[in-house]
């Protein structure tokens, strides 16, 4: 399995809402547990915010999520006006950091790309 | 009791002589409504005192105070004066709790649907009892087999407990951040090299005591969220909420200070 689903919103914290549903149906179908689900809710959360706080107004923030045979794995992509990923020692560096797996942050052509990713904390039957 | 303790001994004793009568009158007597009233604003007082302490969540104090009048009349009339304890301190739970339900019930209508409601109350026990057989959260699928739904169903019913917010109500307005005030100079460890951590401090004070432990556990001890309800006695599903909302406070308070 490998599914992909991506989502294309504003850079505005008014649309963070429907990447986080996206991001509870993609854990669904990732088959984690309902708490690392709620976990992976928080950590777009977070992701999104660091990224729309960088973000120009009125540009776009693009989210992907693959569900793979292992978790899920997440990417926020949106312009970044500082051009400069975020430190890692911030308060929303650190929960993100205990909510998933691995996380990490890059500069590719101007946009700032946040990657989360999230194994399946128990074997279950998918 | 706050209002009781700013009674006189005529008041109390005027107290004692009416619930005595009250006791004594039979159910039909017409009379029974006169010492009712009286006995519902003399402590009229202490509804408003306890409505007060849910001001600012949406509802207006005056309606408060209503249904909270409600609990009082409630608990005049269950009360029973062998008891040896005071009217005002066995009205107290009764008036919170006509509060709390009106709060509960204004959320729930206003948001979700009654079906939607219905199954949220399912999922949470069969949660739990997966969670016991499986030792470990079911997963979204696992929830629909048992319950025999669409897993579309069960992610609307995990989304709508974000939309209820009964939580913040249940919790007592006096224990913001009361337990561990003694301890606001210190900071988690997980927490102690944060950037932020100046002005994230007294945000983390100002939390209930409860979110602050979960914030420790979740992220200084990372435990899992079925850890955590294991360890504080409450279900997964509130620990969601709880940490969602915790989160969502601590990330506005930083960004009002930036």
């Amino acid at each position: 399995m490998n599914d992909m689903v991506t989502l294309t919103i504003p850079a505005d914290t008014a649309y963070v809402a429907l990447a986080r549903s996206v991001a509870a149906s993609m854990s669904a179908h990732a088959d984690l547990p309902i708490d690392q689900l709620e976990d992976v809710r928080l950590a777009v959360d977070e992701a999104l915010s660091q990224v729309i706080a960088d973000a120009p107004s009125g540009s776009q923030v693009t989210c992907t999520y693959t569900a793979d045979g292992d978790g899920l794995a997440i990417t926020v992509a949106g312009a970044s006006s500082s051009g400069v990923v975020p430190s890692t020692g911030t308060f929303s560096w650190i929960v993100m950091r205990a909510l998933v797996d691995e996380v990490s942050a890059d500069i590719v052509d101007d946009l700032l790309v946040l990657h989360l990713r999230v194994s399946r904390s128990v074997p279950v039957q998918a | 009791m706050t209002s009781a303790s700013t009674w006189g001994p005529q008041q109390r004793a005027r107290e004692h002589d009416l619930l005595r009568e009250l006791s004594a009158l039979p159910d039909t007597d017409p009379r029974r409504a006169a010492v009712r009233d009286e006995l519902v604003t003399m402590h009229l007082p202490l509804v408003q005192h306890l409505a007060r302490r849910y001001q600012g969540r949406g509802e207006s104090l005056d309606d408060l105070v209503q249904v909270g009048t409600v609990g009082l009349i409630q608990a005049v009339d269950r009360f029973d004066v062998d008891r040896g304890t005071e009217l005002s301190t066995f009205a107290t739970p009764t008036i919170l709790g006509e509060i709390r339900r009106h709060f509960r019930d204004r959320t729930w209508a206003v948001r979700v649907p009654r079906g939607l409601q219905e199954l949220q109350a399912r999922m949470t026990t069969t949660a739990e009892t997966l969670t016991t057989q499986l030792n470990r959260a079911p997963t979204v699928r696992e929830l629909a087999e048992a319950l025999d739904v669409p897993m579309d169903d069960v992610l609307a019913a995990l989304e709508a407990r974000h939309a209820y917010s009964t939580d913040s109500i249940d919790a007592d307005p006096d224990d913001e951040g009361s337990a561990l005030s003694g301890r606001i100079g210190q900071l988690d460890p997980a927490f102690e090299a944060i950037e932020e951590r100046e002005a994230l401090r007294p945000l983390l004070a100002a939390l209930p005591a409860r979110d602050q432990r979960i914030l420790a556990l979740r992220f200084g001890q990372n435990m899992s969220q079925t850890q955590i309800a294991e360890e504080l006695g409450i279900s997964q599903m509130q620990v969601s909420r709880l940490l969602a909302r915790a989160l969502a406070d601590l990330r506005a308070g930083l960004t009002d200070d930036a």
